[in-house]
């Protein structure tokens, strides 16, 4: 298991053996789950990344991590994913792993009212912590539990217009638009790459370039002044 | 008559002829003797004598002979006799005969470059496209040696240049593999396939990158050469990362940028060596300050991902902690090169040694906060966010601390820390619960795009004990990393105050960290050995660790700075024996030591005895044990023995020896050294000695060693009520000073201050160091001087007295008979109590360090007198070891008066207890029972 272990944290698997050259990564996005405690945060990166649906999940404690490589617009993109621990205590050590995201899932239960009245305090956090230019998506779970809502869609909607905010309703326990929300997000960020809006140079702007980019050593003469214009950060 | 005549002269002839050239003239007719008639000629190239003797012979010019049955046309073509040469192909020599290789005289004389030789068998129609058995022909061989003019010549005549041996590989394989760039070139301008692979798939690329060829490897790729791996999937990058050739990856770099990242990610890559890979940066770094900066940043950057990994509890421990670790690691030693500039040139060499001397990097000021940072830190930008990630941690740990404090009195803490969960894991595929998290799960799970696999979340729910308990060593890792990173931006040997700040301010969760699972410390907290303003505050729980694990804990930071051991044994330098006489043996010693340099000896010591032929370790080992010896001879008065003459201490006397501080000094280099390579030493030294080595104050039990009338007096003092004694006494001695008595206070004023009951503990401790401090203080401090140069102080305070004994002169041999002979009982035992007996019973099948270590227990001292058990002294005179009884209360374990050798051992109930109880005293009594 050692092996595995290790394998998981590779980000570039180079000396695939068997496998042919895997699509080589164009760039690595850093997103956030972010939400009150309970609405499924962790249930929805399960759901994404082993398409299935978490049966005994519990509270998360500080920061869990995943990751998946996607095909968004032809470019192979990596997803680096932290799902961030709800609970109130560990609100400081969670609050630490915003900086540097370049996409955030708001997650909202629709069955309970609470977790939605706390959407402000989330986005605030997540604007002022992460970047003002972090993409958000807000995501409604539990959409199977329809019964059970307290939020209808119309005020979520209307709420996601009105922050600049994308907006699905979601259910990690079917998997309905799951796959979709993550995907929306990682393609609106590309997008905002090729019309020039987000700058992948710039530090903090949770944009790595992967092995397929033309990030590259130059031997640039007075790199100096290039260098402080790329601190600008 | 005239006939005769004719062939007498014939023969005389022949025989003058014969004779002035000093060989034969003729021909022998059988092949086999002719050939090696010839032979010598041939590789002489004397054309004119072969071409006479083969004139009238029948010779077969293409007979072979030999072991690899050649013809003579090859041996001609092999050694360049370009004469003969042409002589053997006249006279019909077949140019294309092969030999038992299947080499035929062209493929001996492209190996060898005779260029001459290679143009006549050209003439000759000698066929260029012939493969020996190995499938090689010509053009390799010139390639192999990188003989471009001829290959420039032989080239034309090659129908395929990429003709290919029987691993598939070409004449530009084998010039590349061997770094001759010019041949390189030629090959490529007539015509050969760059990117060949060979049958295992290696390109002629991967062979210039597997020997580190830059050049070659820069023709390749300026001519187009495709980045292509083996069939094994391993890439150019990989090998030159697996030889550490630094010029060559940057030369893949700058054709293949994507490459660089892929280079940064190999750091997450256990299997890759680390100081190749370390090398391979470091150069790469010291190209250009932009180079300098990228790698640094990526590096940050792949580290604080890491960090954060290693910080979700899913993840696994073990692998993502030296991940973190070594990326931090490599990432220090980059940065510690500091940035490229025209004064600070490769010749820096790798040994990381380098304080930050980067104009940039000293305003930047980065000991501060990241907000005061000016723009250009980018470097440690992306680390800042894994401290403040590590910094929120601590804090909420602090709060979980807190809450339990208030629920559970503090007795309950470690307990409910140790609480652990189980997990229910029916479901999943594996589970993998590492040391401290026993309830996370790893899961691997059917790969989803591009191989990637993927954590699943914790499955538990956290209460803070487990919060703790789950965190603590990863909190621990990651605050190692921090130490590093600190580090390496200070001056070498100073401590971070930013560091020093960090620990202050999480004091007490670290301490929570350490007592919960002591095995931290050695694992992540080296910082403390290297601070010791910070060790202060964890020695108590330090010292508490057992001996061995303290013990592997010094050597592996005392050699943390030498080479690995398992590099290849290097032989000894002639110049660094150290060339001892017997006879003189202190003061050859002596004069050798002080010549060597410290580094050198630290590295190892080769010891050979004047005269004699004996080297090794067991020749080390004798000169160890015979120079400590010597070093307490009482001829140079150095040392003086204790009041039971067992021990040694430095004799106050001893500058009767004009060069008693240089021998002092010498004394304390020895025991260093011999303490550094794991030598044993023959002595022993009073253990108020050993406490000036440590820096243990001394107190007035040990006075006893030296002076045990005067050592009772003072414990008489302190027993008893001094009050209406009368005595008189103030904080002054009466002193003997060149034959007159002269009162000498020991404190400021002290002639008028009288010793009282309030402050008679000041007296005697001040009394005491003046005897056994003061008194020898140069001596102490010239010794520890020497010593000092191989251990350093922070190291050796990890001992007490006792273990400092046991390290710098071993384990004696105890017999336990003769234990068992030689000892008393009191207070209700003897020796058909059962207790007794099972006392025996446990101490005879103790191990060698556990019955030193009672022995210790009982009398402070691991040592047997000489004589035996019978010959065991005690504060006043003989003392025979002694049991007493003490009544039994559940848990009770056995004390000690080592004044009286007296063992305190309870009335234990069964002998398990007995046996349990004591090793508890034992292992765990080494800090405390120095107070018992």
């Amino acid at each position: 298991m050692a092996v595995g272990g290790k394998a998981l944290f590779c980000l570039i698997p180079y000396r695939s053996v068997e496998t042919p050259e895997p699509e080589p990564i164009y760039f690595l996005f850093k997103f956030l789950v972010i939400g009150s405690a309970g609405t499924g945060k962790s249930c929805l990166l399960h759901q994404f990344i082993e398409n299935k649906f978490k049966q005994d999940s519990n509270h998360t404690i500080g920061v869990e991590f995943g990751s998946r490589v996607v095909n968004v617009g032809g470019k192979t993109v990596k997803l680096q994913i932290w799902d961030t621990a709800g609970q109130e205590r560990f609100r400081s050590v969670t609050r630490s792993y915003y900086r540097g995201a370049a996409g955030a899932l708001l997650v909202y239960d629709i069955t309970s009212r609470e977790t939605y009245n706390a959407l402000t305090n989330w986005l605030t956090d997540a604007r002022t912590l992460a970047s003002p230019n972090i993409v958000i998506i807000l995501c409604g779970n539990k959409k199977d539990l329809d019964a059970d809502r307290e939020v209808t869609f119309l005020e979520a909607s209307r709420f996601a217009q009105e922050n600049e905010l994308m907006f699905l309703e979601t259910s990690a326990l079917t998997g309905e638009n799951v796959e979709e929300a993550f995907l929306k997000c990682a393609r609106t960020i590309l997008n905002k790459i090729e019309s020039g809006e987000l700058d992948p140079e710039r530090m903090g702007s949770g944009i790595q370039y992967g092995d397929a980019s033309l990030r590259q050593l130059r031997q640039p003469r007075g790199s100096a002044a290039q260098t402080k214009q790329q601190c600008n950060c | 008559m005239e006939r005769a005549m004719e062939q007498l002269n014939v023969q005389l002839n022949r025989l003058t002829r014969s004779l002035r050239r000093a060989r034969t003239v003729e021909l022998p007719e059988d092949n086999e003797t002719a050939v090696y008639t010839l032979m010598p000629m041939v590789m002489a190239d004397q054309h004119r004598s072969v071409s006479e003797l083969l004139l009238n012979s029948k010779f077969d010019v293409n007979y072979a002979f030999g072991r690899v049955k050649r013809s003579l046309l090859h041996i001609a073509a092999n050694c360049g006799s370009v004469e003969c040469l042409v002589l053997l192909l006249k006279r019909g020599a077949n140019p294309n005969y092969q030999d038992i290789s299947g080499c035929t005289p062209l493929h001996l004389a492209a190996r060898n470059g005779q260029k001459k030789c290679m143009g006549r068998l050209l003439e000759y129609n000698a066929d260029v496209n012939i493969c020996n058995n190995e499938g090689l022909t010509a053009i390799h061989w010139l390639a192999v040696n990188g003989r471009t003019e001829l290959l420039h010549d032989l080239v034309q005549h090659v129908s395929n240049v990429d003709v290919e041996d029987a691993m598939g590989q070409t004449a530009l394989h084998v010039a590349c593999q061997n770094g001759h760039k010019t041949t390189v070139l030629c090959l490529l301008d007539s015509g050969a396939d760059i990117n060949r692979p060979n049958v295992s798939g290696a390109t002629p690329l991967y062979f210039a990158c597997s020997h580190g060829q830059r050049d070659t490897a820069q023709i390749l790729l300026s001519r187009g050469a495709k980045y292509l791996p083996d069939k094994n999937g391993i890439t150019p990058l990989d090998l030159c990362v697996e030889g550490g050739y630094g010029e060559t990856c940057e030369v893949l770099i700058q054709h293949h940028g994507r490459l660089f990242q892929t280079l940064i990610q190999m750091t997450q890559n256990d299997d890759i060596k680390e100081n190749m890979l370390r090398q391979v940066l470091e150069h790469v770094s010291q190209q250009s300050d932009y180079n300098y900066q990228c790698i640094l940043t990526s590096l940050a950057e792949v580290a604080t991902t890491n960090g954060h990994k290693l910080l979700s509890l899913s993840s696994n421990y073990e692998a993502q902690m030296k991940s973190l670790l070594r990326i931090v690691r490599i990432f220090c030693h980059v940065f510690r090169l500091g940035p490229s500039s025209p004064n600070n040139g490769n010749d820096m060499g790798y040994n990381g040694n380098k304080t930050p001397r980067s104009q940039v990097f000293k305003v930047c000021g980065c000991v501060g906060g990241p907000e005061l940072w000016p723009l250009e830190c980018c470097l440690w930008r992306p680390l800042e966010l894994l401290w403040h990630s590590l910094d929120e941690w601590l804090v909420l740990i602090s709060t979980e601390l807190e809450k339990n404090g208030r629920g559970a009195t503090a007795s309950d803490i470690p307990s409910l820390l140790l609480k652990q969960r189980e997990v229910e894991t029916s479901h999943l595929h594996v589970s993998m619960a590492t040391e401290s998290t026993p309830a996370t799960v790893l899961r691997s799970s059917p790969p989803l795009l591009g191989g990637e696999v993927m954590v699943k979340p914790p499955e538990v729910y956290a209460d803070g004990q487990d919060v703790i308990s789950m965190t603590a060593n990863r909190l621990s890792a990651v605050i190692q990393a921090f130490y590093m990173c600190c580090s390496c931006q200070m001056p070498q040997g100073m401590t971070s105050p930013r560091f020093i700040e960090f620990v202050c301010k999480h004091d007490e969760v670290l301490k929570c960290f350490v007592t919960r699972n002591p095995k931290i410390i050695f694992d992540h907290f080296h910082f403390l050995l290297e601070c010791p303003e910070l060790m202060s505050r964890f020695m108590h729980i330090i010292k508490g660790q057992p001996f061995k694990d303290r013990c592997e804990w010094f050597y592996e930071h005392l050699l943390a700075g030498q080479p690995d051991s398992d590099m290849v044994h290097r032989p000894v330098n002639e110049n660094d024996i150290l060339l001892i006489h017997r006879e003189s043996i202190f003061r050859s010693s002596c004069e050798v030591v002080s010549k060597s340099s410290n580094e050198k000896l630290k590295q190892g010591i080769a010891v050979r005895f004047h005269g004699e032929e004996g080297m090794g370790q067991g020749v080390v080992r004798e000169w160890f044990d015979i120079l400590s010896n010597e070093i307490i001879n009482p001829d140079y008065a150095l040392f003086t023995q204790s009041a039971d003459g067992t021990t040694f201490q430095p004799n106050s006397n001893s500058s009767v020896n004009p060069d008693h501080l240089n021998y002092f000094r010498f004394a304390g280099q020895i025991l260093g050294l011999a303490l550094y390579h794991r030598q044993l030493v023959n002595i022993y030294f009073t253990r108020s000695f050993y406490k000036h080595i440590l820096g243990i104050p001394v107190n007035y039990q040990d006075v006893s060693s030296i002076d045990p009338e005067y050592a009772k007096n003072l414990q008489w003092i302190l027993d008893n009520d001094i009050s209406d004694l009368g005595l008189e006494l103030t904080f002054s001695v009466e002193t003997d000073v060149f034959g007159a008595m002269e009162e000498v206070p020991i404190k400021p004023g002290g002639t008028s201050i009288q010793v009282t009951q309030e402050n008679k503990e000041e007296y005697v401790q001040l009394v005491t160091e003046l005897r056994m401090t003061r008194a020898i203080q140069p001596q102490i401090n010239a010794f520890l001087l020497g010593f000092h140069t191989f251990i350093p102080p922070s190291l050796i305070q990890l001992f007490d007295e006792f273990e400092l004994e046991l390290l710098l002169s071993g384990m004696p041999e105890i017999d336990v008979m003769d234990w068992n002979r030689n000892t008393e009982y009191s207070s209700g035992y003897d020796l058909q109590e059962p207790v007794i007996q099972w006392f025996w019973e446990v101490v005879e099948n103790f191990t060698q360090e556990e019955r030193v270590l009672l022995l210790q227990f009982v009398t402070g001292s691991s040592r047997v007198p000489h004589g035996g058990f019978a010959y065991l002294m005690g504060g006043s005179g003989l003392q025979k070891f002694t049991i007493a009884a003490v009544p039994y209360t559940p848990n009770l374990l056995p004390t000690s008066s080592t004044c009286i050798n007296m063992l305190k051992l309870p009335e234990y109930p069964s002998k398990d207890v007995l046996r349990n109880r004591l090793l508890v005293a034992l292992h765990c009594g080494s800090y405390g029972y120095t107070m018992a």
